[in-house]
């Protein structure tokens, strides 16, 4: 806590030197407004890259597209000003909203597919409004002028009407919209939303897999930053008081919201500020020094600070001012607690009466000629361990991938419950209660080893507190207690299984779908492994496992399935199963079965 | 009627130049999941040099007695250099280090590399716009009653021409088919002792080499100036998301549409009403097919 009112206090030290700057300009150099008008512009870039950083920087979806979205804000409030008289204050909120309408519904589209096409559509748009901004004279029979834009009418100090003599008044307003921003941008990244767009930008799928809805969350990072970015179109507009389109949306504007966060960096709360503070004053400096003849330097070095950053820098300033500051804190977690603190990881009862937990039937799917399963049928009763095994290619992670709908079947079956699955996307799976490993562990790397945890426990979690305080129940359970405040990436292969297991089990699944927890993993790290999974088997959690290693799978089950090429072969108990000579030919290979 | 058949054709004829451009963007998409941000500066780059091959040269762009001496055999091979190796310098490194996600840092990179080069070339040239007034320029022939530009229809043969060529190289070579290969699963292609950074290197390098031949057929009736291949790079973004991203045959699709709705609708009616309808496709087809016309649905 006293790290957290150390920077609140430190915050609102800022703030309050910030807001002396005014009059100590006054004092120092009359009522010279050039220092101020150069202050106004960097805070006012750090908001607009604040804004950015909600949808690009927390989850990862870079668009290039914002200033069309600052171009609706800055057009909205003011032909309401100029037509209807209505304040732009209140003009900046009617921009605002429509700008997160309209943002909502570029970005609904794009979030049920991947990265790069989110870019394209936001470039597109933002050039198609500007295109159409600037050859459009009238809009519902106001004039807007096309491309010579318009001017806002002068009324003198008129507080009300966002109106200010001199720039000391635009300096403050400017001054509390970003402090608004960036106490946004914090609470964010401490929300639920926070640890969900972090899940989302390092591993979607990882992220649909533990119960977090990404098109949801990115829906929602979109509908914030736009509203903000609009709300800056309006000051933008006040300040300067004329418009055009080729200015408002121009792709300079957009462009600028994506280097200052990146350089300053990405995915930070701070970082938009830090891009802002370097860059706006080289641009100063080279228009003061080259002026309109050479109007193109600071671009290039814009441009060539942005190559660099990316190539050698990825994390930007940030972490190196922080560095500065303190040394990297690891997150405190309370001491290691015992096995029994750890929630009860499933009832053995079953909640429908002994009928199958999970009942596939019929399930089928190719992969354009090749068979991936066909026509496979089982069942897993409450509280059972259901081994599968098979050669290489064998169809064993396609049945994971059909049973959470990573994948969608050809044909037949899976029921759930009592429940017949039919549409329902990972996530929506995840939250009925079926957990998977992944063969090849996917942490969220850019997360601490809690906080990957965390994002599994957030969809069932009452706070974001109680989802620290399970997941670290959940790590300690996965004998990880000690590594909490490791960033994944840190982690080893054999730590790495470990905090998938405890990831899985943080979504409190009715059952676990385990693919090759041993697989990859080093000798000396096994043991440790296997106990873990016995563990869990010996809570009475339901259990499907995919593994390679016959003698941990004959030990953890009750009952093996084994597939060849696609189909069910044998299942029955493991020894009988193991022995058999069908399965040992196909398993370990003619020549041992008959030599 | 009249009027609309002239405006469609005038539409097609410019769209195919358009397409030229998203195919470009398609093929690096294609290959490496890469949104090329520097596609623009490229064919920029093309037209400055097909300028100065003129002026100084005397090069024409694409009529010669001597078929070899035109610029896109000059400019082609130049820019196929500069992609390769901007691949290599600036792309690679972060593909390598990006291997397990889809490489979104490489489209900022290439943002950069853009803003540096266009204003490089705006510090070099002045923004001052060029032309080169070649004997076809200005030369117009009628049929069925249309007025066809001819250094317009230069365009869309060329577009037809290099997407016929780009056809038979993918689909016919064991290069061609080892960049689709990888493009496809680039792990399994190494696997299979592809180099997948040479591929990669292949295809920024093709890619930026048909920007010398969508320069060529663009100087003899467009300005050169530093910011005309954002400009065209914009149109082209519209069109890839409209055809579909990643997908050869919707990038010429999209171009022609696109050219056909600006070119149409705007001769029909006014410029700013094929605006309106423009984005109104493009929201349309964002709602019902949201990978595009003829893109491929990928979760």
């Amino acid at each position: 806590m006293t790290r957290l009112s150390a920077s609140v206090g430190l915050a609102l030290l800022s703030i309050v030197g910030a807001a002396l700057v005014p009059v100590a300009t006054r004092a120092l150099i009359g009522d010279d407004d050039y220092w101020l008008q150069v202050l106004i512009w960097v805070m006012f870039f750090a908001y607009l890259s604040a804004a950015w950083n909600l949808i690009g920087g927390f989850g990862g979806q870079y668009s290039i597209g914002h200033a069309g979205l600052l171009g609706i804000g800055a057009y909205t409030s003011s032909l309401l000003y100029v037509h209807a008289g209505v304040s732009p204050w209140l003009g900046m909120l009617a921009g605002g909203c429509l700008a997160a309408v309209v943002g909502g519904a570029i970005g609904y589209p794009c979030f049920r597919l991947r990265g790069a096409f989110f870019s394209l559509v936001t470039i597109a748009f933002a050039e198609m409004l500007r295109v159409g901004t600037e050859l459009t004279d009238s809009l519902f029979g106001l004039p807007i002028n096309g491309v010579r834009g318009f001017l806002l009418p002068v009324a003198g100090s008129r507080p009300a009407d966002f109106q200010f003599v001199g720039k000391r008044g635009y300096y403050y307003v400017m001054l509390g919209l970003l402090v608004i921003i960036l106490t946004v941008g914090w609470l964010v990244k401490r929300s639920r939303l926070g640890y969900y767009l972090a899940a989302i930008r390092d591993d979607e799928d990882a992220a649909a897999a533990l119960g977090v809805h990404p098109a949801r969350a990115k829906l929602l990072a979109m509908v914030l930053s736009s509203f903000f970015t609009a709300v800056g179109g309006t000051f933008y507009a006040q300040l300067i008081g004329f418009i055009t389109p080729t200015r408002t949306m121009s792709l300079d504007f957009s462009v600028q919201m994506v280097v200052m966060p990146v350089l300053g960096g990405i995915g930070t709360v701070l970082g938009p500020l830090w891009g802002a503070l370097v860059l706006v004053p080289i641009g100063e400096v080279t228009r003061a020094l080259w002026g309109g003849s050479l109007q193109g330097v600071h671009l290039i070095i814009y441009g060539a600070l942005l190559m660099l950053v990316i190539l050698k820098w990825p994390q930007g300033i940030d972490p190196w001012l922080r560095g500065l500051v303190a040394r990297r804190r690891e997150t405190p977690v309370a001491a290691q607690p015992a096995l029994a603190d750890a929630p009860v990881v499933a009832a053995r009862a079953s909640p429908d009466g002994g009928e199958a937990l999970l009942r596939v039937d019929g399930l089928s799917r190719s992969f354009g000629g090749a068979v991936g399963v066909r026509d496979l049928a089982f069942e897993v009763a409450p509280g059972e361990v259901v081994g599968i095994i098979g050669a290489n290619g064998a169809g064993k992670t396609t049945v994971f991938n059909l049973i959470t709908g990573a994948l969608a079947a050809d044909g037949g079956d899976v029921w759930f419950a009592g429940r017949r699955l039919g549409r329902e996307t990972p996530d929506a799976r995840s939250r009925l209660g079926i957990a998977r490993t992944f063969q090849i562990v996917r942490p969220f790397i850019g997360l601490t080893a809690l906080e990957n945890v965390m994002v599994a426990a957030l969809p069932r979690a009452a706070s974001v507190a109680e989802a620290r305080r399970e997941a670290g129940r959940w790590l300690a359970f996965a004998g990880l207690a000690h590594r909490a405040g490791v960033i994944a990436s840190g982690l080893s292969t054999g730590e790495r299984k470990r905090l998938e297991l405890a990831r899985a089990l943080a979504t409190r699944p009715r059952l676990l779908l385990l693919d090759e927890v041993t697989g990859g993993v080093d000798q000396r790290s096994l043991p440790g492994l296997v106990r873990l999974m016995q563990g869990i088997r010996a809570e009475g959690l339901t259990l499907l496992v995919i593994e390679h290693n016959l003698r941990v799978v004959t030990a953890l089950a009750d009952r093996l399935v084994v597939l060849h090429l696609g189909e069910k072969i044998r299942e029955g108990p493991p020894q009988a199963v193991v022995t058999d000579p069908a399965v040992v030919d196909v398993y370990v290979g003619a020549t041992v079965a008959r030599g | 009627m009249r009027g609309l058949a002239q405006a469609v054709t005038s539409g097609l004829l410019i769209g195919a130049v358009y397409g030229l451009i998203a195919l470009g963007l398609n093929i690096v998409f294609g290959t490496m999941r890469v949104v090329n941000f520097a596609q623009g500066t490229l064919l920029m780059a093309g037209m400055f040099m097909t300028y100065w091959l003129w002026e100084l040269g005397g090069v024409h762009p694409y009529i010669s007695p001597l078929v070899t001496d035109i610029s896109p055999l000059v400019t082609a091979p130049l820019l196929f250099g500069l992609g390769f190796a901007v691949q290599h310098l600036f792309v690679s490194p972060l593909l390598a280090r990006e291997r397990a996600r889809e490489p979104m840092s490489v489209l900022l990179l290439t943002l950069g590399l853009a803003l540096v080069l266009e204003n490089v070339a705006l510090l070099f040239f002045s923004a001052d716009f060029k032309t080169v007034t070649t004997d076809v320029s200005m030369q117009t022939f009628k049929i069925a009653g249309l007025i066809v530009s001819v250094p317009r229809l230069v365009g869309l043969g060329a577009m037809v021409a290099t997407s016929l060529v780009l056809y038979l190289f993918f689909m016919h070579t064991d290069l061609g088919r080892a960049v689709r290969a990888t493009g496809q699963d680039r792990e399994v292609a190494r696997l299979m002792g592809i180099n997948d950074f040479r591929i990669y290197g292949v295809a920024y390098g093709l890619s930026a080499a048909m920007m010398g031949i969508a320069a060529a057929v663009l100087v003899p009736f467009f300005y050169i100036h530093p910011g005309v291949g954002t400009s065209f790079l914009l149109k082209a973004f519209v069109i890839v998301v409209l055809g579909g991203l990643g997908s050869m045959p919707g990038a010429a699709l999209g171009g022609l549409l696109v050219g056909v709705i600006e070119g149409a609708v705007a001769l029909w009616v006014q410029a700013a009403v094929a605006q309106i309808v423009l984005f109104a496709v493009f929201v349309a087809i964002l709602f019902v097919r949201p990978a595009g016309l003829l893109g491929v649905e990928r979760r």
